[in-house]
């Protein structure tokens, strides 16, 4: 068995820019079991032996409050690592440190403390002395710059060396007032007797007792019983009473003072730096008007960027897999195998794979925008617009990118801490019109109302807008349970990226997005050219596609449509703008539908096909991302809500006289 | 004698010493992990009538929201 090394650290210490460098290209990137929590695995190699290197999620701490802290925490409790790699940020020893005491009290041994930016700390006037570091905390300190890969050859040996027990650790232990200290004493004596003993560090279970972790509590009580846990929590109230601060307080501050008492033995302050360029331009891009102003130039590069690289790319993609299904069609005799292979499997293929420059292109800016330390900025000035409607300043983003495809915009949810706000940013993401249905709006307005033709597109866009954020205001206050995020946020340090991570942390979500959504879309091509061509072709009336447009013409006559509208539709779930393109087949041709219907029906047809599902890729990344839970709970309440929104204006349209 | 006061009254170029933080386990946990203890000294950098306001707690920076700001109680400095 290969032995485990696990990534421990703050965020922004540049833990990801170590596990690559230990890493190399072999990686994966994967979940956690049962939560959208990120996990990265690779493989380390040093003298012969092979590691597989866990990186962790980043934490300030290890309490039970966050998915991201409880993974990581159970993680280490589980002792699932033979190493345990701390990352530090040099920058910031005392709030580094504090996550370091936190798992050096789980009783964990086998640690070695990376001490990252060392370049950094010595700009900012900050002078640490690893070796006496190394022996005060007793354990290994690596000073490093993993930018530049300085210090990685070492960190590897030392970590080899910890893993064989060829070096010896004897972790510090943070002691805390002697009135704190007999509370962690009467607690660890009672819990010496149980099974807890067995299985945990005693000190480390009192110490989150005293803090009244939630998990830990269940755990004693199981243990110990009520009587026995009541008595223990009477005994934490008298104490804090005593200090008149909670217990979880008392501990915080005294094991900060047992970290300041231990720094000055290695590190000390050459000068203070002044104000640096980094506080001036966050007066700039924080600021209430120039940090909007800002935010928006930023994401119209962005948006920019990928859409002028990426779509280019989608077409080419696309165009390749149709002239390959061209040239593969004439050679095969089978007319089922021939659709299935052509229409059905390299459709499917082709349009998974055309959406991955898309994909890619948005990972890398939104990764680079993250390294550079923009994102955090950016998250302050959203702030004020977004709380309003129950999401975090940081879900504008998704919401921005929609409006270009709703593929990578869902995708970008992961940037979002809680689940709670991730999960009602994608349910209300595939409102925000894409690029595609932007077509299918623009050629109805286009050929229907030729006066009022932006007006028409405006106001389509205004109502599915105004949805989405009125949708976001009552999913968040009534449908999903979660704390909403308290807003702390640390703004670190703006860096140049190293491209290497960058690109890497890109290219492996793309391909996760490939793996996860394209099953799906896939599938759903597939079913789609049965339906259009048996028992016979479409036109003919008889396809299943076309009675399955029957089928609903009663309900969707409730909003002015018609079957030729229901089998459009039906087509539109692969790609928003087939609608337009299947009347084409229905009718001969596209500007035959100018003859077919009122511009009152193309008004509710360009709004249902905004409104009414999002899109089978769209469904594929919501899925990979929350289950399939909520990606039907979207297809459910889209199609609620078009067709709450059809009927509405249909009849608002009727009594205007339209 | 120096008044205590929550966070969110200081104005940017003020400082104050942590004394409590109120409010529920989660949010005060968090803080305290973040370096916002009692005992640590927080210098506002910037403050505006509306949204997070920007400050520094031993060289980090940090945007806090209204509301948690208003939970830590801070010895003006």
């Amino acid at each position: 068995m290969m032995k485990i090394v696990a990534l421990a650290g703050n965020p922004n210490v540049g833990k990801t820019t170590i596990f690559n460098d230990l890493t190399g290209m072999r990686q994966h990137v994967g979940n956690w079991p049962g939560v959208t929590v990120e996990k990265k695995e690779g493989i380390l190699e040093y003298a012969d032996e092979k590691f597989l290197v866990v990186d962790l999620p980043g934490t300030y701490s290890l309490t039970a409050h966050s998915v991201d802290e409880l993974v990581a925490r159970d993680f280490l409790l589980k002792g699932s690592a033979d190493v345990v790699v701390d990352v530090v940020d040099a920058t910031a020893l005392m709030r580094n440190l504090f996550l370091t005491m936190e798992i050096f009290e789980m009783g964990l041994k086998n640690i070695v403390i990376a001490l990252n930016k060392m370049d950094l700390a010595e700009k900012k006037g900050i002078e640490i002395d690893a070796r006496r570091m190394e022996s005060v905390l007793g354990v290994p300190v690596v000073p490093l710059n993993a930018k530049e890969g300085i210090g990685i050859d070492e960190l590897k040996r030392r970590i080899y060396e910890v893993a064989n027990r060829k070096a010896k650790t004897d972790p510090i232990m943070p002691k805390y007032d002697p009135a704190v200290e007999r509370e962690i004493e009467h607690i660890s004596g009672a819990l010496k007797h149980t099974e807890l003993a067995e299985k945990h560090n005693l000190r480390w279970l009192a110490i989150k007792l005293l803090m009244r972790d939630e998990e830990v509590i269940k755990l004693v009580l199981r243990h110990l019983g009520s009587e026995k846990l009541n008595e223990i929590m009477r005994h934490i109230g008298e104490v804090e009473e005593r200090y008149k601060r909670a217990m979880d307080l008392i501990i915080a501050s005294q094991k900060y003072e047992f970290i300041d008492s231990l720094m000055h033995k290695f590190m000390r302050y050459k000068f203070e730096a002044g104000e640096t360029l980094g506080d001036q331009l966050d007066r700039v891009l924080t600021h209430p008007i120039y940090g909007i102003l800002a935010l928006f130039a930023v994401f119209y590069l962005v948006f920019k960027f990928i859409f002028a690289v990426g779509m280019p790319l989608q077409g080419m993609l696309d165009s390749a897999f149709s002239s390959f299904g061209q040239w593969l069609a004439p050679q095969i005799m089978s007319d089922i195998l021939r659709g299935l292979l052509v229409d059905g499997v390299i459709g499917g293929v082709g349009a998974v794979l055309s959406f991955f420059p898309l994909v890619f292109l948005l990972f890398l800016a939104m990764a680079f925008l993250e390294d550079v330390g923009y994102m955090a900025r950016a998250a302050v000035v959203m702030e004020r617009i977004m709380r309003k409607f129950g999401l975090p300043g940081k879900s504008l983003i998704p919401l921005v990118l929609a409006f270009g495809c709703n593929v990578p915009a869902v995708m970008s949810t992961r940037t979002l801490d809680e689940e709670k706000d991730r999960i009602v940013t994608m349910l209300i993401n595939p409102l925000i019109p894409c690029s595609a249905r932007l077509s299918v709006i623009s050629f109805l307005a286009g050929a229907f109302f030729q006066k009022n033709q932006a007006f028409v597109a405006v106001s389509i866009y205004t109502m599915s807008i105004f949805l989405a954020l009125i949708m976001a205001w009552f999913f968040s206050k009534f449908l999903v349970r979660g704390e909403s995020s308290p807003f702390i946020i640390e703004l670190p340090e703006y860096l140049i990226p190293s491209w290497k991570t960058v690109l890497l942390h890109s290219w492996e979500r793309s391909k996760e997005f490939v793996k996860k959504a394209g099953t799906i879309i896939l599938t759903g091509s597939i079913a789609i050219w049965y339906l259009s061509n048996y028992p016979s072709v479409m036109g003919s009336g008889q396809s299943y596609a076309e009675r399955i447009g029957m089928f609903f013409e009663p309900y969707v006559r409730l909003m002015g449509l018609d079957w030729k509208a229901a089998v459009s539709l039906l087509f539109g779930i692969i790609a928003k703008e087939n609608v337009i393109s299947t009347y084409g087949v229905l009718y001969g041709s596209r500007e035959a539908i100018i003859n077919a219907m009122m511009p009152l029906q193309a008004y509710i047809l360009g709004l249902v096909t905004t409104l009414y599902i999002p899109c089978i890729a769209t469904i594929g990344a919501i899925r990979a991302e929350a289950g399939w839970k909520w990606a039907f709970f979207t297809m459910a309440y889209m199609i609620g809500l078009a067709s709450f929104m059809g009927i509405v204006v249909y009849h608002i349209g009727i009594i205007l006289g339209f | 004698m120096n008044m205590i006061v929550p966070l969110n009254v200081l104005k940017p170029g003020e400082k104050g010493m942590v004394v409590n933080i109120l409010g529920g386990a989660g949010a005060r946990q968090r803080l305290v992990a973040m370096g916002l203890t009692p005992g640590a000294t927080i210098h506002v950098i910037e403050s505006h009538p509306f949204g997070p306001i920007i400050l520094s707690v031993s060289g980090t920076r940090f945007a806090i929201g209204r509301g948690l700001a208003s939970k830590v109680m801070v010895r003006k400095l």
